[in-house]
């Protein structure tokens, strides 16, 4: 797996690619979740799917373990280009009523700038 | 064909060479192409769940796995050196409320959602053994 970081118009991408399988690699990306709200970077965070080819209920609970920590700082996580497979995996396990999801980058960016819905 | 017989230890990095050889024998059994990461993803949870609750993630104790086709289907059992099995409503709904946000507990959920039949019994000698069923076209 690898990991890259982006930032646009005051809005963290954090794009994946290859497996998100269990081991060192996974740590790795809660690391980097913790370390964008420790050095007090960019918390609005667009997590980038598009690259994935493989991931399981590991995988989904590190998305969610940064999920829990950026909200825990005041940030978000949202979900950019989910594959069909993994789009199925957010449905099964019912987080799809967790993360908003998009398949534009740019939308994905500018849902950050609309105002809270009441 | 003959069954795929297949022992790892128990230790995350065996995960992906087991992902890569179900996926090739569910190719040469039949699986459609493009159900071949969900058949993987479902085994995957399986294993896991075995080196985790069977063996306690003890690299000195084995996962097996097993790959049969049968008429219709392929058959993939799962087993561990414990002798444990998952609670009956496990994996039959998905959590609600504070479990939602939960980092683990969603392998057998997703198992059971992706294939068309998991289940958990023990062996004769009276350890773990997970079984699902793939169907093939």
């Amino acid at each position: 797996m690898k990991i890259q970081e982006q930032v646009k118009d005051g809005v963290t991408i954090v794009r994946l690619t290859g497996k998100l399988i269990s081991g060192p690699e996974l740590m790795e990306l809660k690391t980097a979740f913790q370390n964008l709200v420790n050095q007090d970077r960019h918390k609005k965070v667009v997590l980038d799917l598009g690259g994935v080819t493989w991931m399981d209920s590991s995988g989904l609970g590190v998305i969610v373990s940064g999920h829990t920590t950026l909200r825990r700082a005041e940030g978000m996580m949202k979900i950019l280009n989910a594959t069909k497979k993994i789009h199925e995996l957010f449905i099964i396990t019912k987080l799809i009523t967790v993360f908003e999801t998009f398949a534009s980058e740019s939308e994905a960016i500018a849902s950050f700038k609309e105002p809270e819905k009441a | 064909m003959t069954p795929v017989r297949i022992g790892v230890p128990s230790a995350e990095e065996f995960l992906e060479p087991v992902q890569i050889v179900v996926e090739k024998v569910g190719s040469i059994a039949g699986v459609e192409q493009d159900d071949l990461t969900s058949l993987s993803i479902a085994v995957l949870e399986l294993v896991k769940n075995g080196m985790e609750h069977g063996n306690d993630m003890d690299p000195d104790k084995e996962i097996t796995i097993c790959l049969e086709v049968l008429p219709g289907s392929l058959r993939v059992q799962v087993g561990d050196q414990g002798s444990w099995t998952p609670a009956g409503d496990v994996g039959f709904k998905p959590g609600e409320g504070d479990q939602l946000y939960s980092d683990r507990g969603r392998g057998i959920l997703i198992a059971r959602n992706l294939a068309r039949w998991v289940d958990f019994d023990l062996s004769p000698e009276g350890k773990t053994l997970a079984t699902l069923i793939w169907p093939i076209p």
